[in-house]
C-alpha cells in the first residue's frame, strides 16, 4: 500500500461530502480518547504515587461536565462509526448503502449521546461534580 | 475489503489488529453495561455504570452507593480483564495516533524519531495503567 502525501490542510479542504466528514470526525474524536485518556491515566498514576496537587487538579478537570460530555461524544462518535467501518469490511456488499448507514448511524447517535449528555451537563444524575 | 500485497505484511496485521481490537473492546463494553446493570442497577448511577463500562476498575465505582465493593467489582478477573483492555486500547490508540502521523508528516528522519517518541509514550501509559490495575487496586 502506498501512502498518499497529504497535509493538514488538504485534509480539511477535501471537498467528499458527508464521506470525508466522518472520516476526519473519526480521526479527530480517536485523537481527542486517546489524549484524555492518557492524561486521565497518568493523573491517575501520578496523583496515587505523589498526591501532588497538580495531578490531583488535572483529575479534577477530567471528572468536570464538560470535559465528561467531550469524553463521551468521542468514545459513542468513534465506537458507533468504528462500528459500521468495521460491518462494511467485513460485508462489502453493505457499501451499496453507504450513505443510509451513516444516516443509520447518526439516528443512532443523537438521541443515545443528546439524553445522557443533556443529564450530565446539568448535573441532574448524581456522581458528577 | 482492501487487497494488500505481500511486502506491507506488517501493516496488514496492525490494520487487522485494528479492526479485532475494536471487536472485542465494543464487546467489553456491551458486556460491562449489562454487568453493571445485573449487579448495581438500584445502586449505581448513570456515570458510575458508564464509566464501569468504559474500563472495569473498582475506582469507577467507589463514590456511588455500592456497599462493598470487593467481592464483586474487585478481584483477579477484573484485574485480568482490566489489563488485557488497556493493553487493547492502548495499542490500538497509539497505533491510531501513528497512522495520522505517517499520513502529515513526511520527513523520514523525523518521521522515526516521532514514531519513537509514539512508542515510548504507549510503554509509559500502560506502564502506568498496569500499576494501577496491579499496585492500588
Amino acid at each position: 500500500m502506498r501512502r498518499q502525501r497529504t497535509s493538514f490542510w488538504e485534509t480539511l479542504r477535501y471537498r467528499g461530502g458527508i464521506g470525508a466528514a466522518v472520516w476526519v470526525l473519526h480521526r479527530v474524536t480517536g485523537l481527542g480518547i486517546l489524549l484524555l485518556v492518557s492524561v486521565h491515566v497518568m493523573a491517575a498514576f501520578l496523583m496515587n504515587a505523589l498526591d501532588d496537587p497538580i495531578s490531583t487538579a488535572v483529575t479534577r478537570w477530567y471528572e468536570s461536565r464538560p470535559v465528561q460530555v467531550f469524553v463521551y461524544f468521542c468514545v459513542l462518535y468513534h465506537a458507533l462509526n468504528g462500528l459500521r467501518v468495521l460491518l462494511e469490511d467485513l460485508c462489502p456488499p453493505l457499501l451499496r448503502h453507504h450513505r443510509e448507514l451513516i444516516w443509520l448511524q447518526w439516528a443512532i447517535f443523537i438521541p443515545v449521546f443528546g439524553l445522557p449528555a443533556f443529564f450530565i451537563a446539568q448535573g441532574i444524575v448524581i456522581g458528577n461534580p | 475489503m482492501r487487497r494488500l500485497d505481500e511486502r506491507n505484511g506488517l501493516e496488514y496485521y496492525l490494520w487487522l489488529f485494528t479492526r479485532l481490537s475494536a471487536i472485542l473492546m465494543l464487546c467489553a463494553g456491551a458486556a460491562g453495561i449489562v454487568y453493571a446493570n445485573l449487579w448495581g442497577r438500584t445502586l449505581m448511577d448513570a456515570p458510575a455504570q458508564y464509566r464501569w463500562a468504559f474500563f472495569p476498575i473498582y475506582w469507577h465505582v467507589q463514590n456511588t452507593d455500592v456497599p462493598d465493593v470487593f467481592p464483586v467489582w474487585s478481584n483477579a478477573f477484573w484485574r485480568v480483564w482490566c489489563t488485557i483492555l488497556l493493553f487493547l486500547a492502548s495499542w490500538h490508540g497509539f497505533n491510531g495516533l501513528r497512522v495520522v502521523v505517517e499520513d502529515y508528516l513526511h520527513p523520514p528522519v523525523l518521521l522515526i524519531l516521532v514514531k519513537g517518541f509514539i512508542g515510548l509514550l504507549f510503554m509509559f501509559v500502560f506502564g502506568a495503567g498496569t500499576v494501577i490495575i496491579f499496585e492500588w487496586f
